[in-house]
């Protein structure tokens, strides 16, 4: 008996696909206090992962691996961080004012293109351009600081405790990971068994490229930013240019971000020189440029195998849904859906896999209720 | 702890050591192979696989039997039937092709079920273990080659 492969996802399984990703993130976004630690807690999974299979590649049990693998890590963090903490402490203390500089010298860049544009254009000089932007840019700052900076920065130190679960969460995923594969599995039926063992390889693999992917492509950004920033002559490019990266994590607006942080920086320390910070958003221009035309297809692209169109639908459709978090979390949320719905319609699209549990079950009834008759 | 004799996790590494194609393995490495293992369950005439399907995985028998079925113009042929310590749908380590027939419980039985991308890891991650259970897959491949080759001079093929 030849059977019929069953073909790929349907347009209603997509649509159920997209449905299902808009509900996540927004459900999400109520569970950041989770999702956050549990997200980078798999970042950390994936990183570490490589390393503890050279362990055991070199004879070390599973257990032994993720105890040296974790062990290890957590002394580097540990080591990092007493180096980094007085450092940063010293820093907070002057970080509000050295913001304010900064955005004054963003503020005061903006102020002399604008002037500078007024002088060329007679429309905008009459209609006073400059001073109603900088007006507007001034009010908007002000309303910020006063509403929106208390609540930001309590939500953050609300955060900060879960996000220390992240490398406890990474070491019990490292530790148990295969073990919940198979508890899970042995809750499927044994017609679905095997469907059920590919769908979360596949779910697996998916996560695991996007997110090495992810990393792949942060350290990318990061070199590149960084040595165009330093042959531009900014101070701290590695460490502009990691920040810089890591706000790319966010589509299209942690790269303006990015870019007006470094152009902020750039106005600042450079204030009689605005070319400078002319070359410094031409050098985000181009990154950026090579991110989606270069770096991207090569590290993250490969992973997700999915419509550029839908990408970017679900991008927008991720920040309307859940602001900030959406946009970070729905390309990783809807490769996961993606991958187990295309699954669960090949399988529930499958009658002889329906047809052969309907039969086991018919033989476990028969087999439990042989004596009853 | 047990200085001489078997201890209770070499117990628990028994049914998978009856197992042909990991009977060349330590101890120490049937603990390895152990911790990729699912088991299942079947009843008595319950399908493990259908002729046709997407091969994902190598199944053994530790307890009770397997008919290995071939539908060929409406004629069900029984070319095999396995018991303990026998392994099936080895192909699908291989490559991703169909099943070649239907496997079925005869009796109770119950399996044990290695997924093929934990094998490819098994590879990677320790490849003298691979190595092991690749050359006693070879061996079992050419004894089931033997076999067939046996059965078409029977028939006057060859």
């Amino acid at each position: 008996m030849r059977r019929l492969q069953p073909s790929g996802a349907g347009p209603l399984a997509w649509c159920g696909i997209l449905l299902a990703t808009t509900v996540a993130l927004y459900v999400f976004q109520h569970l950041l206090w989770l999702v956050l630690p549990f997200l980078f807690g798999l970042i950390t999974y994936y990183v570490l992962h490589p390393p503890m299979q050279r362990l055991m590649f070199a004879g070390f049990s599973q257990e032994a691996s993720a105890n040296i693998t974790a062990g290890v890590f957590s002394l580097l963090l540990s080591v990092a961080l007493v180096f980094m903490l007085p450092r940063f402490a010293a820093h907070a203390v002057s970080a509000q004012e050295t913001g304010t500089r900064y955005l004054q010298g963003g503020l005061a860049l903006l102020d002399q293109t604008l002037r500078a544009m007024e002088g060329q254009s007679r429309f905008m000089r009459e209609a006073h351009v400059a001073d109603a932007v900088s007006s507007h840019i001034a009010a908007a700052g002000e309303g910020f600081a006063q509403e929106r900076l208390p609540a930001l920065a309590m939500a953050l130190a609300a955060w900060m405790p879960s996000v220390l679960l992240a490398p406890f969460l990474a070491y019990f995923f490292l530790r148990d990971a295969r073990r919940f594969q198979r508890f899970l599995a042995r809750a499927v039926p044994n017609a679905y068994f095997e469907r059920t063992l590919h769908l979360l390889y596949e779910v697996d693999r998916t996560t695991r490229a996007y997110f090495l992917g992810l990393m792949k492509l942060t350290a990318l950004d990061a070199v590149c930013l960084a040595i165009g920033l330093w042959v531009i002559g900014l101070s701290s490019p590695l460490l502009l240019g990691l920040i810089t990266a890591v706000l790319a994590w966010v589509p299209y607006v942690g790269s303006i971000l990015g870019c007006v942080l470094v152009v902020m920086v750039a106005a600042t320390d450079f204030p009689g020189t605005p070319w400078i910070a002319y070359a410094a958003v031409a050098l985000f221009v181009a990154v950026r440029l090579l991110d989606d035309f270069v770096f991207m297809p090569l590290t993250i692209g490969r992973s997700l195998k999915m419509h550029p169109l839908i990408t970017v639908l679900m991008i927008f459709v991720g920040g309307a849904v859940a602001g900030v978090a959406g946009l970070l979390l729905v390309l990783p949320v809807l490769g996961i859906v993606m991958v187990i719905g295309e699954t669960v319609s090949i399988v529930a699209s499958d009658p002889r896999l329906h047809a052969r549990h309907a039969h086991a079950r018919r033989l476990r009834w028969t087999s439990v209720t042989r004596d009853l008759d | 702890m047990r200085l001489f004799g078997r201890n209770a996790a070499q117990d628990a590494l028994h049914p998978l050591r009856q197992i042909r194609l990991f009977s060349s393995l330590s101890w120490r490495e049937l603990k390895v192979v152990q911790a990729l293992r699912h088991e299942r369950q079947y009843l008595a005439d319950e399908v493990v696989f259908d002729q046709g399907d997407e091969g994902q995985a190598i199944y053994a028998i530790t307890e009770g039997e397997v008919d290995i079925l071939r539908t060929d113009g409406g004629q069900v042929l029984r070319l095999a039937r396995l018991g303990a310590g026998d392994v099936f749908g080895e192909l699908a380590l291989l490559d991703q092709a169909p099943r070649a027939a239907q496997a079925r419980a005869h009796s109770d039985c119950r399996l044990v079920v290695f997924f093929r991308a934990d094998f490819m890891g098994l590879l990677e991650t320790h490849p003298k273990i691979a190595s092991k259970i690749a050359l006693a897959l070879a061996r079992h491949l050419g004894g089931r080659l033997r076999q067939a080759n046996a059965g078409a001079r029977q028939e006057g093929h060859l």
